[in-house]
């Protein structure tokens, strides 16, 4: 970041304090259905993060990221109804199996235009799902088909990653969160983040600078596919159901590209600012009037996001930047 | 016989999916814009048949008089005053995402205030051609009426379309902005009408297949998805921009759909189609009839 | 030393030959040119040594290197930087940014990329530009951008397509500068240009293609009065004229 002359305290204050609320907030409000929110605004965050990796820094346009989170979930909670494994270590299993589908479902696509790669991410994750709904046992294994898999109840337990106060959830989605958008500003200022960006912009150009274009995709595809797989465990934890048609979900895959675009793809803040502004509304409408108004919130996304590609196709990030620095900028000068 | 009469559901099915298709492989051929809100026009034009049948009682065939131009200008207003801006955002960027991204947007909208405005019902309607069959041979080969004029509609869109783009100044004005929108212009052609235009024209293609849907499917918020996935599949199976490939990409599909579901279940012939797509994606991505390009 | 050596190269795009058979060669420490009328395929030739396109047969052999299949991310490892005719800055990256791409080429370490950046903007004249973003630069600045980008790769030999297009005399003058610069570093280049004057007065020899073949190779003097080159730029009648 640029050093515009003084630098007030107060644009590290700021931050800093939004961390600590962020951290005190549910011991101060224990509404449970308020942390139930805020549990989820925190996990579409964590999604939507490392979807940025390779839907924002990669520039391409993964429309079928939930494929891996489905992994992620299917293969920690067979992992502990099989074997009694503790999710814990489940899911760097389901983790490393997510990584391994990156990779084979990459080889082929990476290489297709945009839009071709949008839909071939899409038949990926219907095809997953599809072969998933229709498979009773795999190699010996009951994974139930349409049914799904329900976890075992362990009650409270920290071994078994399972907890009746969503509190203990909203810590751990909140440092995984942070693990995430850690790895994010590190991959950023990186040579990586570099070389993405440069294939992003032009690919040519890029390969001419001595950038492979294709392997540095794919080291994002796998960095992606490898954190997306940990949010699918969170989610067999927190919901303690996974179904096919609930985890390997196209709306939701859909769901994840938009709020990370939205918010601002290729930026680190965007996609929070796109969960922590969406998703609230969208819950609180579904909440709210989806009885009576069955679909509102739906059409609400829809129309959010047609007004955002056509004013503010790379994200509302950078303007929100701008007007937070302006306000800043009068609030230095002022004081001067 | 059971076969036989798959197959021939499949071709008649298929010939509707390519006839969806159609649309698309003219808009993403000519303006390399991704419609994913293309299924969801299909939705939007099977109410618009489905509400004018119901009160008004007319012909299904003929509601095509209204239908099609409805729809056609919907489309065009839509390239005019969403898709276009959208493009402009994005001179700098060298894939047209945001568009993409716009139409995901105007499908889930469209679909949603469906939802909200109709409900999640399943509608059919009933009209004179319902339950109608065409006979052969003593009871060995039934089909349905509304199908095969499906089927024929289809069949006779496909030559009026062709014959359009190959022997008429707009028709040849389409191909030449599909191939160089700035040389085009030069040459004094209005683009930027012509986008219009073509997108139009996509979506009125769009209608034709929404009415003769109605008589024999069912119209619901979310009928398009289904109907938007295969259209994709489709135009990469066929080639990008080729007609023939809409309609034979269509019938393909068809196919499998109808006469693998003989064989497996209607799961599995959706993973199937799914295969194939990734399969052509992969070793012929232009399709069966399409130009080659650098994918 | 040879530094880089083109044998038969060969491309053809369907049934067009727009390489046909070029032999050349250049020594280390020099600049060689390469002219010829439109179409001549010279950006073809470019483009093959440089990775873009795959030849169709021929070898160019660099520092005892094969390097005929390679593609351009790897040539540009081994040494061998160029800039695009038409440029191409990556429009939503400051100055800075983009020419930090090409820093990185050498070292991971971020400062080091940075410095090495700020360094090469400083010896293209760019340095007060650093902020700007590549989409807002005057096309001069484009130039010296698409020089700046190749030179932050520490080349050993530079392949300049045209970089003088579309600039104004004092602009043109100004790159051939930077040029001299670059060789007097020890930089060996090999451009391609259409401005007469400056390719005469930089070069150190000049190859001429017509066709996708070499008509004539040697020293400005003599390729400014070969009768074969003004044979195919203003055609025959010119010859005669000469005579």
């Amino acid at each position: 970041m640029e050093n515009k002359g003084k630098r007030s305290p107060i644009r590290i204050v700021l931050p800093v304090l939004c961390i600590l609320v962020l951290i005190v907030v549910p011991v101060i409000f224990r509404n449970p259905a308020f942390l139930q929110l805020m549990v989820l605004v925190l996990l579409y965050a964590y999604l939507t993060s490392s979807w940025n990796l390779v839907g924002g820094f990669a520039g391409v346009l993964p429309l079928g990221h939930t494929l891996f989170a489905g992994v992620g979930a299917y293969t920690s909670t067979l992992l502990f109804i099989e074997l009694g494994l503790t999710p814990w270590i489940g899911m760097f299993v389901g983790a490393l199996l997510a990584m391994v589908a990156g990779i084979l479902i990459g080889l082929p696509t990476l290489k297709l235009r945009g839009a071709y790669f949008a839909l071939s991410s899409i038949a990926f994750l219907e095809g997953m799902r599809v072969v998933t709904e229709n498979t009773k046992v795999a190699f010996g294994v009951k994974i139930n088909g349409p049914q799904g898999l329900l976890l075992p109840l362990k009650g409270n337990s920290l071994y078994y990653f399972q907890f009746d106060n969503k509190i203990w959830y909203y810590y751990i989605i909140l440092i995984m969160t942070a693990i995430v958008l850690y790895i994010t500003y590190k991959v950023s200022v990186s040579r990586l983040g570099y070389y993405l960006m440069a294939g992003g912009e032009d690919k040519e150009a890029a390969e001419a600078l001595g950038v492979n274009v294709f392997r540095c995709k794919m080291i994002a595809m796998m960095m992606s596919t490898f954190l997306t797989a940990f949010g699918g465990t969170f989610y067999a934890q927190l919901v303690r159901y996974i179904y096919p048609r609930g985890i390997m979900n196209l709306e939701f895959a859909f769901e994840i590209a938009f709020i990370a675009i939205v918010g601002g793809r290729g930026t680190i803040a965007g996609p929070i600012l796109g969960s922590f502004l969406l998703v609230p509304v969208a819950e609180l409408t579904r909440i709210y009037l989806g009885g009576s108004y069955l679909g509102i919130h739906l059409a609400m996304y829809g129309l959010v996001l047609m007004l955002v590609m056509i004013f503010q196709p790379r994200g509302i990030t950078e303007p929100l930047t701008k007007i937070y620095n302006n306000i800043l900028d009068r609030f230095e000068g002022v004081r001067s | 016989m059971y076969l036989l009469e798959a197959l021939i559901t499949g071709v008649t099915m298929g010939s509707i999916y390519g006839l969806t298709a159609l649309g698309l492989t003219l808009i993403f051929g000519v303006m390399k814009v991704i419609n994913f809100a293309h299924g969801s026009f299909l939705m939007v034009a099977m109410f618009v048949t489905y509400w004018l049948i119901k009160l008004t009682g007319i012909d299904p065939y003929i509601s095509l008089f209204v239908v099609v131009p409805v729809l056609f200008f919907l489309g065009f207003l839509t390239q005019r005053f969403l898709i276009s801006p959208a493009f402009k955002g994005e001179k700098d960027v060298r894939e047209p995402i945001s568009v993409i991204l716009l139409t995901s947007g105007l499908w889930i909208f469209l679909d949603a205030m469906a939802l909200l405005l109709f409900g999640a019902f399943y509608r059919t309607v009933k009209t004179s051609h319902s339950g109608k069959t065409f006979v052969f041979g003593d009871g060995d080969l039934i089909i349905n009426k509304t199908r095969l004029y499906g089927l024929i509609i289809a069949l006779i869109t496909s030559l009026i379309l062709w014959f359009f783009l190959k022997k008429t100044r707009t028709g040849r004005a389409i191909r030449a902005v599909g191939q160089d929108r700035d040389a085009a212009r030069l040459m004094g052609i209005d683009s930027d009408f012509i986008y219009d235009f073509t997108f139009g024209l996509g979506i009125a293609l769009v209608g034709i297949a929404g009415v003769v849907l109605m008589p024999f499917y069912y119209v619901h918020p979310t009928v398009g998805v289904v109907f938007d996935i295969r259209a994709f599949i489709i135009v990469v199976l066929g080639g990008l921009g080729s007609i023939p490939g809409a309609l034979i990409g269509g019938i393909i599909i068809g196919v499998v759909e109808s006469v693998g579901a003989q064989f497996i279940t209607a799961t599995w012939t959706e993973g199937l189609i799914y295969l194939i797509f990734l399969l052509v994606l992969f070793f012929k991505p232009s399709g069966l009839f399409g130009y080659k390009q650098e994918w | 030393m040879k530094l880089l050596k083109v044998n038969r190269l060969t491309k053809n795009f369907g049934g067009l030959k727009a390489v046909d058979k070029l032999d050349l060669s250049i020594q280390d420490g020099m600049i060689l040119g390469l002219i010829g009328p439109n179409g001549a395929g010279k950006s073809t030739a470019f483009n093959c040594i440089a990775g873009l396109y795959p030849a169709t047969s021929g070898q160019v052999i660099y520092k005892d290197d094969d390097i005929t299949k390679l593609k351009s991310y790897d040539v540009c490892r081994k040494g061998i930087a160029r800039t695009f005719q038409l440029s191409k800055p990556f429009p939503n990256k400051s100055v800075l940014k983009n020419v930090m791409v090409g820093g990185f080429l050498w070292s991971k370490d971020r400062n080091r990329a940075e410095a090495k950046a700020l360094e090469v903007l400083e010896f293209v004249n760019l340095i007060d530009k650093r902020d700007v973003l590549g989409k807002s630069l005057t096309v001069a600045d484009r130039k010296r951008l698409e020089l700046a980008r190749a030179l932050a790769t520490d080349p050993a030999l530079l392949l300049l397509d045209e970089v003088m297009a579309g600039l104004r005399p004092p602009e043109v003058e100004e790159v051939i500068t930077i040029i001299r610069k670059i060789n007097e570093r020890g930089i060996t280049v090999f451009l391609i240009e259409h401005i007469m004057q400056a390719i005469m007065s930089l070069s150190d020899l000049i190859v001429v293609i017509h066709y996708g073949r070499k008509i004539a190779e040697g020293q400005p003097e003599e390729i400014a009065s070969n009768e074969q080159v003004i044979k195919a730029y203003l055609g025959e009648e010119y010859v005669l004229a000469g005579n």
